[in-house]
């Protein structure tokens, strides 16, 4: 997996900023929060000593252009200049910076199962529960080599035009062509389409690890007919809906909200059967500014006032459980990471994708392509 | 011997930027994850891989061969054509030639889906009642890269039918064959270099493919290069990635060393 949901919520936001829905302002908060640089500049903590610090996240111009700027006021904060490296931390390019013995990012934004992944090659540091505050990250989202920076999850999301009065409430009806005829679009990378389709087929959701990939296969594969597209990128998912290719979709609930929005309910979506995931802060080992100071700039994205302002203008789940009564009641029905949304939804296991997603990939790629 | 330095940094660059990496890269297929052919034995064996491998062959044979034929077409009357369609094939294959693949997988995809123009306009016609599929699976991938490599079989094509002499023809003409057994008998055999070279540059070139079929193929029709992709960025296992571009490589090389002994290529290139 190379974190391509992260890339998406920068995707989205110059989106959104482009068509003028997010201010300005907000946008450099929605920035921040995402590479949580002011975080660092309000926090009072004491920070180590470092010639700089390397955050690696999905770029864009854009994003440069902002970065510096906190960079310069992060330098007169901290003493340590901070440069903002879009390049994207795939899971290939960490283990090149590792390979090479030229480290050049302090903390990446990866997904849960990649930090785990290469943290059992040895390519990552431990996270150090001493200074990041393990009661702060949402149950699922600490690991060994990772604390999830926000949460996000994998949903159901359909065309209301299609299915009027009965709208498709479940993986069952999802994958019941005969009662709810339509197109759908699912994850090309896999992650969810085997719990989706375990769970259409009968499988206890807290039965769901380690998955039994042979009998998700099955499902899939005789379902393939119906899916029109597998969806690449967040912006390919919603083209497929909104345009009427496609009638329902596994989409991330970041595109759903979009969508309900931009629709104005023609797409809708619930967090029913909703399968969470977690994006987490790492760090590489032989990381220049040293482990400690890298773990105190995660400690310092913990901050849940700021993860709150990213729920409201991209909708990623508050990652600090502290952060949920801070949510508007308005938007409570957009956080993953609600109480009475989290009770619907099953946890992605993260252990699992870091030891099987590879080689499951490879078969899951043939099984679609065949 | 002067010229011997001047000559000299060239292979010089070369090994450095082309021929050390490459080893580099043959190093990792043989190292990575353990020393040893475990790769390379893994892609012979693997039906996932040799799946992957098989469709890419085929769909590049089959691109090799439509683009061929339309090009033929199309060369023939850009050589041979009043002026007027000279003029006008020369703009519709060099204009699209210099547009983006990015732009035209998209172009494609708004032309070809469930809701695109062809199927409106056909539906409208009422020559169909349910859309046809015709993007978002291997029909989809066959024309984007068709479209994108007609133009580099039309180029062989026109140079070698500018270079069959005239006269030749008129000597058939004069022998009193037809005009069907004309382009039989004595056209098509003297244009087949241009086919040749043509088919090999086509079938080359589409091996590599990686945008068109990642776009029009619905996330469904994985090709040789974009797998490359997924083991270098995605799953990080490197080896295997490096072990399918050797065999890619020495795939290509063979099909060029094919081209070489077969053709002159310097005629093709006119």
């Amino acid at each position: 997996m190379d974190s391509r949901f992260q890339k998406d919520c920068m995707e989205l936001l110059v989106e959104e900023t482009g068509k003028g829905r997010i201010g300005r302002r907000d946008f450099v908060k929605a920035m921040s929060a995402l590479l949580a640089v002011p975080l660092v500049l309000r926090s009072k903590m004491a920070y180590s000593a470092a010639d700089r610090l390397v955050i690696c996240n999905w770029g864009g111009d854009a994003i440069k252009a902002y970065a510096e700027a906190f960079g310069k006021a992060f330098t007169e904060a901290t003493g340590i200049p901070v440069r903002i490296d879009g390049a994207g931390p795939t899971e290939g390019a960490i283990q090149a910076q590792y390979e090479s013995g030229n480290v050049t990012w302090d903390v990446v934004d990866a997904d849960a199962f990649t930090s785990l992944t290469l943290g059992r090659k040895g390519m990552m540091e431990p996270i150090d529960y001493s200074i990041v505050d393990k009661a702060a990250v949402r149950e699922g989202g600490a690991h060994e080599y990772g604390a999830a920076s926000y949460f996000f999850s994998y949903v159901l999301a359909y065309d209301t035009e299609a299915y009027g009065d009965n709208p498709p409430k479940s993986w069952a009806d999802f994958f019941d062509a005969e009662a709810f005829p339509g197109k759908r679009t699912m994850y090309k990378w896999m992650v969810g389409n085997l719990e989706a389709a375990l769970i259409a087929d009968g499988v206890k959701p807290e039965e769901l690890y380690p998955l039994d990939v042979d009998r998700a296969f099955e499902k899939l594969k005789a379902f393939l007919p119906h899916v029109v597209s597998f969806w690449g990128s967040g912006a390919a998912s919603q083209q497929l809906l909104m345009e009427g290719e496609a009638q329902m979709g596994l989409v991330w609930n970041t595109r759903a909200m979009v969508m309900e929005r931009d629709t104005e309910g023609r797409i809708a979506f619930a967090f029913d059967g909703g399968l969470l995931n977690a994006s987490s802060w790492a760090v590489i080992k032989g990381n220049p500014a040293g482990p400690k100071t890298a773990m105190e700039f995660i400690a310092s994205a913990q901050d849940p006032e700021q993860q709150v302002t990213l729920l409201k203008l991209l909708g990623n789940g508050p990652a600090n459980p502290a952060a949920a009564a801070l949510v508007p009641d308005e938007l409570k029905k957009y956080d993953c990471t609600q109480p009475d949304n989290v009770a619907v939804q099953h946890m992605l296991d993260a252990e699992w994708y870091a030891d099987n997603y590879g080689a499951t990939l490879d078969k899951f790629l043939t099984l679609i392509s065949s | 011997m002067e010229w011997c330095l001047f000559v000299a940094p060239l292979p010089l660059f070369l090994a450095l930027v082309y021929a050390l990496p490459l080893l580099g890269v043959v190093g990792w297929s043989l190292t990575d994850p353990e020393p040893g052919f475990g790769n390379y034995q893994k892609i012979f064996t693997d039906p996932a891989i040799l799946g992957i491998f098989w469709r890419t062959l085929r769909l590049c044979l089959i691109v090799s061969l439509v683009s061929l034929a339309l090009a033929y077409l199309i060369a023939y009357h850009w050589v041979f054509g009043p002026p007027l369609r000279q003029r006008l094939i020369e703009i519709c294959v060099l204009i699209p030639f210099w547009i983006s693949v990015l732009i035209r997988a998209f172009g494609w995809i708004i032309v070809l889906r469930n809701r695109g123009l062809v199927n409106g306009w056909l539906t409208d016609l009422g020559l169909i009642s349910e859309p046809l599929s015709m993007v978002r699976n291997e029909f989809g991938v066959v024309i984007g890269m068709v479209h994108f490599m007609a133009p580099y079989a039309i180029f062989p094509l026109v140079a070698t039918m500018r270079q069959i002499d005239p006269r030749v023809m008129s000597a058939a003409r004069g022998l009193g064959a037809g005009p069907v057994r004309r382009f039989v008998e004595v056209f098509f055999p003297l244009s087949m270099p241009g086919v040749i070279g043509a088919f090999f540059i086509v079938f080359i070139f589409s091996l590599g493919f990686f945008i068109t079929p990642a776009i029009l193929g619905g996330g469904r029709v994985v090709m040789v290069a974009e797998y490359v992709f997924l083991q270098m960025s995605q799953t990080a296992n490197w080896g295997l990635g490096a072990a399918l571009s050797v065999v890619l490589l020495a795939l290509v090389t063979v099909l060029i060393w094919v081209l070489l002994k077969i053709t002159r290529v310097e005629k093709l290139v006119n």
